[in-house]
């Protein structure tokens, strides 16, 4: 099926992307537009204005500065597979990247269109929200940095303005005694999650867990953040016994539904199983542990 | 809003021309307009990678892209293989490949695995079974199984190294590759002193070393 016709813009600066979302009617942001074509084929979405973000070259970036790891809004999940520094010092993101979809669709989709996308079963939300992350849009009023907490609403509904755009998302740098895992469980290539646990660990200087983030994939109507099992983590050292409570906290928190995939309880299960692995691979990228149960 | 707009393509190596609505896809840019019908639609949601084709060098589904987007770009179709330099003006090794190996059998998936596994060879000429599997795994074939279409790349990547290798090691150009491989597994004439270089795991070793024409 074809989309309904549109009218196509193709700004080349953020400032005249923001104007045009402003002064047009029903306009929708085209970037990577893996998830939006077939959407607009199938006449879910019926946008009047297509507004094609592929020409502002200041937002293809991906990179470390003043404290965080900065993805524009152009940056393709290839390019997050490709960088050097996230395979040196972004576990969560590096598990993630070749898990998304397949390569064709690395090579268009974007990290940030993922995220505004809001599906639940998306999986970089649940990275942002392991990882206190943000998100930053540009409005007519200027930028506005929207923690990753206060972003997701309902699915593909976020606290997005109509007109701002988004512009990058970010993480804070990880700390010397930080590691992050994601795991996933799918049933082949290029679905997207059942269920997804992303987990970041901060260790104090005496081994505690300082910090835990949890977010987990396709078990609620948001990716959603495991708190209970955060809190059971922090102030603890890591051990095998405290990853399996924590694993049953975040089961419990969950809020997954049955479907042709498996019913609600194995999902569940599945967050329980995945959550422990995804601390066991964080505690040992922090350099703090060596895994020693893998459940 | 239904305005065409102008757009140039550089498809297979030719400048082309067309007028389409911001709404037309690629992959419908290519069979419709250009009559390029070997990228094939499959699935219409994006899932099959029929439509795979090679934009300014990388894969993407053309069914995922509006052709507005391509403007300017270089895109190569399965309709391009014959005219790159490694098929020296017959079939590229990679279609050798699935007709050497039997990797087709209806043949819908074939232009997009193809294009897949161009891709592939051309970030890693010497690719093992899983990196192969990795890279063909946005494109779905319903008939074969995959173990075929996994050894028709397997033959493309020896022989074009074993072409590489009878070439000095430098990249074969169109004027003195067609005394190699073109026959195959079966016509191999050197001994290139690598593992597998000569028709992969299907030929017996004693061929290997004796370095003559068989």
């Amino acid at each position: 099926m074809k989309a309904a016709p549109f009218e196509h813009h193709e700004p080349s600066t953020t400032d005249e992307a923001v104007s045009l979302l402003e002064s047009l009617e029903r306009p929708t942001i085209l970037a990577g537009g893996q998830s939006l074509v077939p959407m607009l084929r199938f006449r879910l979405a019926r946008p009047e204005t297509v507004i094609d973000i592929n020409g502002i070259d200041a937002l293809d970036y991906l990179r470390e500065e003043a404290g965080f790891l900065r993805i524009g809004a152009l940056a393709r999940h290839a390019d997050v597979a490709d960088a050097d520094v996230i395979a040196e010092s972004y576990g969560s993101f590096a598990d993630t990247a070749p898990l998304v979809a397949d390569p064709q669709i690395r090579n268009r989709g974007t990290v940030v269109g993922s995220i505004t996308q809001a599906d639940p079963k998306g999986d970089w939300g649940s990275v942002l929200l392991a990882h206190e992350g943000a998100v930053v849009a540009q409005g007519p009023d200027g930028e506005r940095v929207i923690p990753a907490d206060e972003f997701f609403l309902l699915p593909y509904d976020t606290t997005l303005e109509e007109s701002e755009l988004v512009t990058e998302v970010r993480v804070p740098t990880p700390d010397a005694r930080e590691g992050s895992a994601y795991h996933k469980l799918k049933r082949k290539t290029g679905d997207y999650a059942m269920a997804g646990v992303a987990t970041r660990l901060v260790f104090d200087e005496d081994g505690r867990i300082e910090t835990a983030g949890i977010g987990m994939t396709a078990v609620d109507i948001t990716n959603a953040r495991a708190r209970d099992a955060e809190d059971r983590l922090e102030g603890e050292r890591p051990s095998s016994a405290l990853f399996e409570e924590a694993g049953e906290l975040a089961a419990e928190e969950s809020n997954p539904e049955s479907d042709e995939h498996g019913d609600a309880s194995y999902k569940e299960r599945m967050i329980d199983v995945l959550t422990q692995r995804a601390l066991g691979d964080a505690a040992e990228r922090a350099g703090v542990v060596k895994r020693t149960v893998s459940p | 809003m239904t305005d065409e707009r102008e757009l140039t393509l550089t498809v297979n190596g030719t400048e082309r021309m067309i007028e389409v609505e911001p709404r037309r896809l690629l992959v419908h840019a290519l069979r419709e307009n250009l009559d390029l019908t070997g990228t094939h639609i499959g699935c219409d949601t994006g899932n099959c990678g029929a439509c795979t084709v090679l934009v300014d060098g990388e894969p993407i589904k053309s069914c995922l892209a509006f052709a507005v987007q391509a403007d300017g770009s270089e895109i190569l179709t399965v309709e391009g293989m014959e005219e790159l330099p490694a098929a020296a003006g017959e079939l590229h090794p990679l279609q050798e490949g699935f007709h050497e190996e039997h990797g087709l059998q209806c043949g819908y998936c074939t232009p997009g695995m193809i294009i897949a596994g161009k891709a592939l060879l051309d970030e890693n000429p010497d690719p093992d079974e899983d990196e192969i599997r990795e890279a063909i795994s946005g494109n779905l074939c319903r008939c074969t199984g995959y173990q075929n279409i996994v050894r028709s790349i397997e033959y493309a990547a020896d022989e074009l190294e074993s072409r590489a290798a009878a070439d000095g090691g430098t990249p074969i150009d169109s004027t003195n590759s067609s005394s190699l491989g073109a026959t195959g597994s079966e016509g191999k004439s050197i001994d290139c002193g690598l593992e597998n270089c000569c028709g992969g795991p299907g030929v017996g070793s004693g061929d290997h070393d004796d370095g003559g024409s068989s």
